[in-house]
């Protein structure tokens, strides 16, 4: 319900600055502020998400169900880069494999915790006219046996795309203007921290 | 140390996570290169929070001269001493100059594995930002691949003084020509005085035929060329403590007369 009305707030802001975006083509910063928000809320989604399908506790149909969920924040083809301080090879996983392996890891218990800090780019325009920015964050990864011993841990720096393209839709006969924020491509690197 | 490193508590825009582990070192790292280009030129101040142009803050040249010194690499003892003191100087009060996304002369470069005749071989690509259509792109502007430099040896000059055609051979329908093929090797001396190798043809054409299949990203770093005067290198350092991430990992005074020579390895075509 929250998240509906924070949509509705944000189209009609965003209906409120059309006419002056039409003439405009570079986004405002206060403009810009409120598309960091709207791409927060899709990674602080992602992360939620990404919390639940690791977990041991979550029943098989719903992890299934939270993939389903955490592939639509994602534009189609994305994909996640996976590297680690022993394997700088880059890795590819569509996103629906990288969740499902994540979902699969053989551990009796993980922890994911996420840091508070967190990087949102400033909005470059592509040559089609659409924006893109990159979200930068930080995870934790304990992996604990059957004993409890903590037998794997990273910290992964993970740089997300986010696309934001400018649409329309119908409401109530009138054409009204809103961002659309969908996540892209994924750069996971492990750091040196544990 | 801590005092040296951007201030730790507001670099955020939300939250994400709830965790409560130590996160000073995450806030000082230069975690994009944005924000190295936004660090630099004090358009965000030490707490992370962005500055906009009407804060008196924004471009700010004492501050700048705070922050500046943070984004070097510590370990660098040549780039971190009396160099990088005038290099500041420089750019907060003799010629003010800011580093600008859009403002050229500057490049990336990614060094990637590379299978070339059965082997694994490394390449650098040399990437720019254009201009194009309603935004912008990186481009490959050039490609350093030690065979390709191995096969265009510049050569003694007495050597290529020796091969040449001359200037009647058109009177003999170049009945002479053949010379030029007889050693592959140095077909170039043949070529125009001005010639110079495309590289960048080469590689796009070893790519068409198959001979050169990518791998994988081994590295990044960027030249920045834009300040005048100057040249510097960001690599990234992933280390612990408070002086990680995108930081200045080579400075060099270059008087700008003679940028335009080194600019062409990256530029060739500009």
């Amino acid at each position: 319900m929250k998240k509906l009305l924070f949509s509705i707030a944000f189209a009609f802001f965003a209906l409120a600055g059309y006419q002056a975006f039409a003439q405009e083509p570079e986004i405002s910063p206060e403009r810009k502020q409120a598309i960091d928000s709207l791409a927060l809320e899709k990674v602080r989604d992602l992360s939620k998400y990404i919390k639940l399908i690791g977990a041991k506790n979550t029943p098989w149909s719903e992890a299934n169900r939270v993939i389903d969920r955490a592939v639509e924040l994602f534009a189609s083809d994305s994909e996640i880069g996976v590297s680690s301080l022993s394997k700088t090879k880059v890795e590819y996983y569509k996103v629906r494999q990288y969740l499902e392996r994540l979902m699969r890891l053989n551990y009796d218990r993980v922890e994911i915790d996420w840091y508070k800090i967190q990087y949102v780019s400033d909005l470059q325009r592509q040559p089609d006219g659409t924006y893109v920015g990159v979200i930068t964050i930080f995870q934790t990864f304990k992996g604990y046996d059957a004993e409890g011993k903590l037998v794997y841990q990273d910290t992964t720096k993970k740089d997300i795309t986010v696309y934001v393209n400018r649409k329309e839709t119908q409401i109530g006969g009138r054409l009204v203007g809103f961002w659309d924020v969908l996540l892209g491509d994924m750069r996971v690197k492990e750091t040196t921290l544990k | 140390m801590l005092a040296l490193s951007f201030k730790v508590n507001a670099q955020s825009f939300g939250d994400i996570g709830g965790s409560q582990m130590d996160e000073r070192v995450l806030y000082a790292m230069t975690k994009q290169m944005g924000q190295f280009i936004h660090r630099f030129n004090y358009e965000e101040d030490s707490y992370g929070k962005k500055l906009y142009p009407d804060n008196p803050d924004y471009h700010s040249a004492k501050k700048r001269q705070e922050t500046l010194p943070l984004l070097f690499d510590f370990d660098n003892p040549r780039t971190n001493g009396a160099l990088g003191e005038y290099f500041i100087e420089d750019l907060t009060k003799n010629h003010i100059q800011y580093f600008e996304f859009l403002g050229g002369d500057w490049f990336s470069e990614v060094t990637a594995k590379f299978k070339w005749k059965g082997k694994i071989v490394d390449i650098s690509l040399i990437m720019a930002i254009e201009k194009e259509g309603l935004g912008s792109k990186w481009v490959i502007t050039n490609v350093f691949f030690s065979e390709f430099q191995k096969m265009f040896p510049q050569g003694e000059m007495t050597e290529r003084e020796k091969h040449f055609l001359h200037p009647m051979s058109h009177e003999l329908d170049f009945m002479n020509i053949y010379k030029a093929f007889n050693n592959p090797q140095i077909i170039e001396y043949y070529a125009s005085s001005d010639y110079t190798t495309d590289y960048l043809t080469l590689f796009f054409y070893e790519v068409k035929q198959g001979n050169l299949k990518f791998d994988h990203v081994d590295k990044v770093k960027f030249h920045v060329f834009q300040i005048k005067n100057w040249y510097f290198e960001v690599s990234w350092f992933n280390r612990n403590g408070y002086n990680s991430g995108w930081l200045i990992s080579n400075l060099i005074y270059i008087r700008e007369e003679d940028k335009s020579s080194l600019l062409k390895l990256y530029q060739p075509k500009k």
